[in-house]
Formats: C-alpha cells, structure tokens, sequence
C-alpha cells in the first residue's frame, strides 16, 4: 500500500464513523420532536428523555472529532498559517502534533479507559432521574472517540511528513463544505444571469480559500 | 516559577500558538495537560496518578453532558436545511419588487434578505458570495455607487451571527452559565436595531445624495402581472380586493376568463382571495398575540396555579390575606395598545382600498418566497421567547420544521438532505471539541491561579466600570480582527467573566455588546473576510479599497449602536426582563 492508499483509507474509517454518527443527531432531533408532543399534547413526558438526548448529542460530536480532523475542519487561527508556503505549514504542524496533539490525545484515551471501566466495574446508572438508565457505555465513548481522533492524527503527521518532503500537501477525500451552497442556490436560478452564476459556482471555493487568506496571498491584493 | 506567573505564561503561548495556526481544540488540550501536570505534580505520586488525568475526563464528560450544549447541533441542522430549502434569489426579487418604489431599493431589499438569511443561518461567507452574485452585479448596472452596494452585502453578511437562534449565542450562554433564552431575548432588539440602523442610514444617504443609488429603470420596476387578472380586473374592479369579494359572490363573469391552464374556477378565486388577506392576517396575528401575551395568559397562569394548589398543615390556620397579585398590564399599555390598533387599522384600510393588481401579486410572490422561512422563524422565536417550551426542544422542533418546509418547496432531495446532516456534524464536533479544550484550558489556568492574577492586576487598576467595559470590548475588538468567534468566545470571553461582578455589570448586557462587538471586528478593514468573499465574486474594476471604504460606515453605525444600548441598557434588557422577570 503507497502512503496516499494508507493515507486515504484512514481517512475513510475516520469519515465513515463520523458521517455514521452524525445520523444520531437526526435521531435526536426525532427524540426531541417527539417528547415535545408527548410531553406538552398528551402530557405524558418521558423520564429517562433528558439522558438520551445528552447520550446522542455526546456521542455523535465525540465521534464526529476524527471525521472533522480528516476534513481539516477544525477551527484553526489560519490567519497567518494559510500565507505560509506548504513546506512551513508541515513543518510547525509536525512539531505542534509531537508536542501537544499526542499527549493531549494520549491523556484524554487513558484517562477516559479508567473512567469508562470503573463506571463499567460499578455498572453506573444516571442519576438525573430515580431509575436511570445505565451510563457507562456512554463514558466509553471517550477512549473510543480518543483512539479514533488519535489514529487520524497519526494519519495528519504523515501528511505533514510527506509534504515536508515533498512541498505539497496530500490530497484529502472530497466532502461536502459550507461554501457548496453557493452552487446549490444559484445552480437553477433563473434571475441571475448565466454567466455569473457559472464563474461564481466554479470559483466558490478559491474564493473560500482566498478570502481565509484575507489577501495574504497575493493574487487579490489590486 | 510561581504558579500564577505560570498561568500567565500559559495564556501568552495559546495566543503564540494559535497564531501558529494549528488546530486550537488540540492546542488547548495539550497545552492544558501539560501545565496542569505542572500544577498537580507532587514528588511522591507515580506518573499516571496526577490528577490532571481526572480532571481531563470530568472536563470532557461535562462538555458532553451539557444541556446546554445539546441544542447546537439541532439550531446547526435548522440553519443548514434551511439555507438550502430557501431560494434566496426569489427572496431578493420579491422584496425588490414590494420596495420598488424606496429609495435605493437594491440595497434595501439586500439588507432585508441578508436579515432574513442571518435568521435562518450565521455563515459569512456563502451569504456575501450569494449576495455578490445575486445583487451586486444588479446594483452596480443600475448605477449604484460602488460604495454603497459593496457596504451593504458585507455589513449585511455579518449580520448572519447576531440574529437569534444564533450558535455563537448558545456558545456564549454555555460559557458564561447564562440561561439561553434570556440570551436570545436580549440579543433580539440589538440584533434588529442595528439592521435598522443600517436601513436607515442607506435610504438617507440616497435620499440626501439621489446620484448614488439612481432608480431602476421602468421595465425592470414592471410587477409581472398574470394575464387573467389584468382581464379580472379590468371585468370587476381596479381594486382587486373588491373585484374578488364581489367575483365570490356572483363568479359567471369571472368563469369566462381564459388562463394558461384553463378557466378561471372557483377554487382560484379562493386562493387569490386567501393571498389578499396575508397582510391582514399577519398584522392582525401580531396584535392578537401581543394582546393574548400581555393579557390573557397571566391570568390564565394565576386561575391555574390557584385551582392546582392544595393546602397543607392546618387547613384555614393564619391564611394570609391573598396578596393583591399583578392586576394585569398597568393602564398605560391600553391606551397605546388601542392606539396601535387604530393606527394599524387605518393603515389597513387605506391599503386594501388601494389594492390593485400589481400589489396582488407583490403579495403572491412574497408570500411563496419568504413566508415559509418567515413563518418558521417566527414560530420558533416566539416558542423560546415565551418560554413555552425550552432552547432544545425549540431547536429540535424547528429542525424538524426546516425539513417539512424545504419538503413542501421541493428544494430538499436525499442528497441535500445528507449534506445537511454531515455538515452539521462537522461544525458541532469543532466547536463542541473546542469546548472540551477550552474546559480542561480554563480549569487549569484557574488553578494555577493565572484567573486569580489577571483578576488582581484589572482591580489593582483602579477602573470604573465604564472604563473597564471600553477596556475588554477594545480587547474583544482587537481579538476579532485575526480570530474567528468561537475562539474569543469559548477562550478569552471566560477571563473577562469573573470580573464583570466586581464592576456591577450584567453579564448578558456584556455578552450583547460583545455580540454587536464582534460585527464591528468583522467589518474592520483591512482584515475582514467579507470584504476579500466579495473582491471574489465582484467584477475586476472594483478594487478591495472601495469595498473597505464602503464597509468604513457600517463599522461606525455598529460603534454607533454600542454606545446607544451601553446608554440605553433598556434595549437589551428590557425584553428579558419583562418575560422572565428578575
């Protein structure tokens, strides 16, 4: 397997999980909408409601952390970052995931491993309620969502790597961005004119890219 | 070294970090565990009995319990189905068309749809490069000054954040213990107030100085008016309200007017009746609910509470004399609630007696364009305000109100549906991860007592309030140019916290105005994003200096209205005030 197939395969694991939790807000947003009408139509509200809601928000973000890291969606202060040339880039990434990601990341899956299986030993139930339901697969989530994160992180060093090597970054898998609905508004637009509407879905997301730039680098500097 | 000094040491490198422009979730995570270590280390203990470890987790357990929290993805989900259900160059047509006759009514109609669309979502970017195409091409043809058309979409883009449901409000109350209804209630006037103000100094500004926003020619002012209700009203009346009353009643003539798809039937008349009476439904629908909120329902609460109470102990032993409970609304608010019904029934009278075919179908097509988002925002606004149900279960119904909307408009498919889904993932999980950091962050830098010396040196200063509010916002301001919101919010807004006690400031007055803050950072050349999302979509001759220099005024307006609610708290405080109390 060439680096790019590793590369692009834990990305997909990373992807796969994420867009796979990201369903559970769905069944969140159902939960709610449906304890809404128990609760305030038929008066007949739910106990254990509040715990499931926290239990799939909690889930579905903490799995959603290596899905986002893969994206490179993670909010990042690339005011100045996004001017430096590929080459810099890698190299004060490398050194910053070295120094704070994987210690960070190591801490958060032992910890959380201690934390999950202590409550598993004590077979722990929610106390928001009298007779919760069982929270220890819930602190679970923590180790796993942690491993996940961390193997994507091991996935991003190589990346710097390779482009340290090379002066370009490694390619990503595509996925949708904010910056898309640009083209999904004016693709069947009828009041805009054609040619507009064609230069600006092309070019959305150099514009995205510059604009983070905020002119830095160059090319929009007139 | 001593610990706080440590805690100073450690604030200096996250922003030395952060301008590295690695992830600041995992900066925040790294940096934390490492001076916490610090912090808790004693020569005895084995490595993996620090403290920090349980700190670290109960941190990251919080964050994922947050019942705050929980209504972000949802809100998130909201925002994204519905900037994909709407159709916004529909949107800015209608409006154009219903303001047609204002002065600038371009730049209106974009600052009116860029309201609406902050409601519906709070990204930056994609609004000012929809709005690029959609309005700015059309401004500068019809001869807008450059300044002026560049201003309002980037002043209008930012707006985007402010505007409830917001998620940097959520974010906000999640750090600051504050309660997110009473957030929303209290960014809702400002957040309204500073469109305003916008709308205001645009039709000024035109109407001073007609040269820089020239009139649109005729043919383009022209409503499409539909072929059989030239025909209808020309057989009944000029006045379409009267021509469809009187066509329900005695339908033959009508019958015989020909339409692209076939007769005129009954079930038309109907409907074109029904679109005629929005603008009464809607302002009377205003004023029933105010009525209902301010009149009907205290008393019905109070009836409630006393048939529900039982008694306990000694039935009739010292019962006090019932305390005389508010008696309704003070005078005062009948007289200018009768007022406002006179007024608004006059203004209604005089406009459906002018009700003619071109109005008719300003109406229709508003009512297609913006009365599905309009109506859902509405809704959901008033369930939160009114404190029917709470932040997450309005969220949650409006997601799912989103959906059956863009449904019924046939804008969502299986693959914008998922887009929507994934995107809303992504943007929970950074900021909710951001928040786990920045948790774990400010545990450790209380600890070490870095909160303790900052708290130390700004008392030791000597400030007024007043002084001290300028201070963090001027910091705040500062922090905007080269950071994103969520960073300021959720690291350097909790440092500010604790201390706005000791300056007798209320912590929602503060958020608002940081809120508001934000906007002006936003707008400030030569760092704000929407100037260069605009150079990108814009035609080569207009250069990013004019974009700055019609984005300058905008950044005064939003000064403008800061010192206007810092002098007038009552525009922030007194909607939260007055639904939930003290």
């Amino acid at each position: 397997m060439t680096v790019q197939q590793t590369l692009h395969t834990i990305d997909a694991i990373s992807t796969w999980v994420g867009k796979a939790s990201s369903w559970l807000m769905m069944v969140l947003m159902t939960v709610v909408c449906v304890e809404v009408f128990k609760r305030y139509i038929i008066s007949a509200p739910t106990a254990w409601i509040f715990d499931a809601e926290n239990m799939l928000y909690g889930t579905s973000f903490m799995l959603g952390g290596a899905y986002t890291l893969a994206q490179n969606a993670h909010v990042r202060g690339d005011f100045l970052y996004s001017s430096m040339k590929p080459r810099t880039q890698a190299g004060l990434d490398l050194v910053l995931y070295v120094v704070f990601f994987i210690p960070g990341i190591a801490a958060l899956i032992y910890s959380g491993w201690i934390f999950a299986v202590e409550s598993w030993s004590i077979n722990e139930h929610s106390t928001v309620t009298a007779n919760g339901p069982p929270v220890w697969q819930f602190k679970f989530m923590i180790p796993l969502a942690g491993v996940l994160v961390m193997i994507q992180g091991i996935a991003e060093i190589i990346r710097c790597v390779v482009c340290l090597q090379t002066g370009e970054w490694p390619s990503r898998l595509k996925d949708v961005a904010e910056i898309d609905v640009v083209e999904e508004q004016l693709a069947h637009s009828e009041l805009v004119d054609e040619e507009s509407r064609k230069i600006a879905i092309q070019r959305a997301k150099e514009i995205d890219e510059a604009a983070r730039q905020r002119g830095m680098g160059g090319e929009l500097n007139t | 070294m001593s610990d706080p000094a440590l805690g100073l040491l450690m604030l200096c490198l996250i922003v030395v970090v952060i301008m590295m422009g690695f992830p600041t979730a995992f900066t925040l995570m790294g940096l934390g565990m490492f001076f916490g270590y610090i912090a808790f280390y004693q020569p005895h203990q084995l490595f993996t009995e620090n403290q920090v470890f349980d700190l670290m987790v109960q941190r990251t357990y919080g964050a994922m319990t947050n019942d705050v929290l929980v209504s972000i993805p949802l809100f998130v989900l909201m925002g994204y189905v519905m900037e994909r259900g709407a159709l916004v160059d529909k949107m800015f047509y209608s409006i154009q068309l219903a303001f047609r006759n204002v002065p600038a009514s371009l730049a209106v109609a974009t600052l009116i749809v860029c309201t609406f669309w902050g409601i519906a979502s709070g990204l930056v970017g994609a609004v000012v490069v929809l709005m690029g195409v959609i309005a700015f091409n059309p401004m500068l043809r019809a001869g807008y000054d450059v300044k002026l058309a560049s201003g309002v979409i980037t002043a209008g883009g930012t707006l985007g954040i402010l505007i409830p449901p917001s998620v940097m409000i959520i974010v906000y109350a999640a750090v600051a213990g504050q309660s997110v209804v009473k957030l929303y209630a209290a960014a809702m006037f400002p957040g309204f107030f500073l469109s305003f103000l916008y709308l205001a100094y645009i039709i000024g500004w035109a109407l001073l100085n007609p040269k820089i926003a020239p009139p649109l020619p005729e043919e383009q002012r022209r409503v499409p008016v539909a072929d059989w209700l030239r025909k209808f009203s020309a057989q009944y009346s000029r006045n379409v309200f009267v021509g469809l009353a009187t066509a329900l009643v005695s339908p033959s003539r009508a019958f015989a007017i020909e339409t692209d798809n076939g007769r005129v039937n009954y079930l038309w008349l109907v409907k074109n009746f029904a679109y005629s009476l929005v603008p009464f439904v809607i302002v009377a629908g205003t004023l029933w609910l105010t009525w209902w909120y301010v009149v009907i329902h205290p008393q019905a609460a109070s009836e409630a509470v006393s048939e529900g109470v039982q008694q306990l102990g000694t039935p009739g032993l010292a019962t006090p004399e019932p305390v005389p409970v508010d008696q309704g609304p003070p005078q005062a608010f009948y007289w200018s609630f009768g007022a406002i019904v006179l007024i608004c029934l006059l203004w209604q009278i005089r406009y459906y007696s002018r009700l003619d075919a071109d109005r008719l179908e300003v109406i229709k097509l508003l009512s297609t364009s913006i009365m599905p988002l309009g109506t859902l925002t509405v809704v959901v606004l008033a369930v939160i305000l009114f404190g029917i149900t709470t932040a997450t279960e309005s969220a949650g119904v409006g997601a799912l109100g989103a959906f059956l909307l863009a449904l019924q408009a046939k804008t969502l498919d299986w693959k914008r549906t998922k887009e929507a889904v994934f995107l809303t993932a992504k943007t929970t999980a950074m900021v909710c991860w951001l928040f786990v950091g920045s948790a774990l962050f400010s545990g450790v830098f209380a600890i070490l007592g870095g909160q303790a010396l900052v708290e130390e040196w700004v008392l030791s200063l000597n400030m007024t309030p007043v002084q001290f509010m300028i201070l963090s916002q001027a910091i705040i301001f500062l922090l905007g140019w080269p950071l994103e919101w969520t960073e300021i919010i959720v690291i350097f807004v909790p440092i500010f916290l604790p201390l706005l006690k000791h300056f007798n400031i209320d912590p929602v007055l503060w958020g608002v105005l940081v809120f508001v803050n934000l906007q002006a950072a936003f707008l400030s050349p030569p760092v704000a994003m929407s100037a260069f999302y605009l150079k990108g979509v814009a035609p080569k001759h207009v250069t990013l200096n004019q974009i700055f220099s019609g984005m300058m005024p905008y950044m005064l307006i939003v000064i403008l209205c800061m010192v206007a609610m810092y002098f007038w708290p009552g525009l922030t405080l007194w909607l939260p005030n007055y639904l939930y109390g003290n």
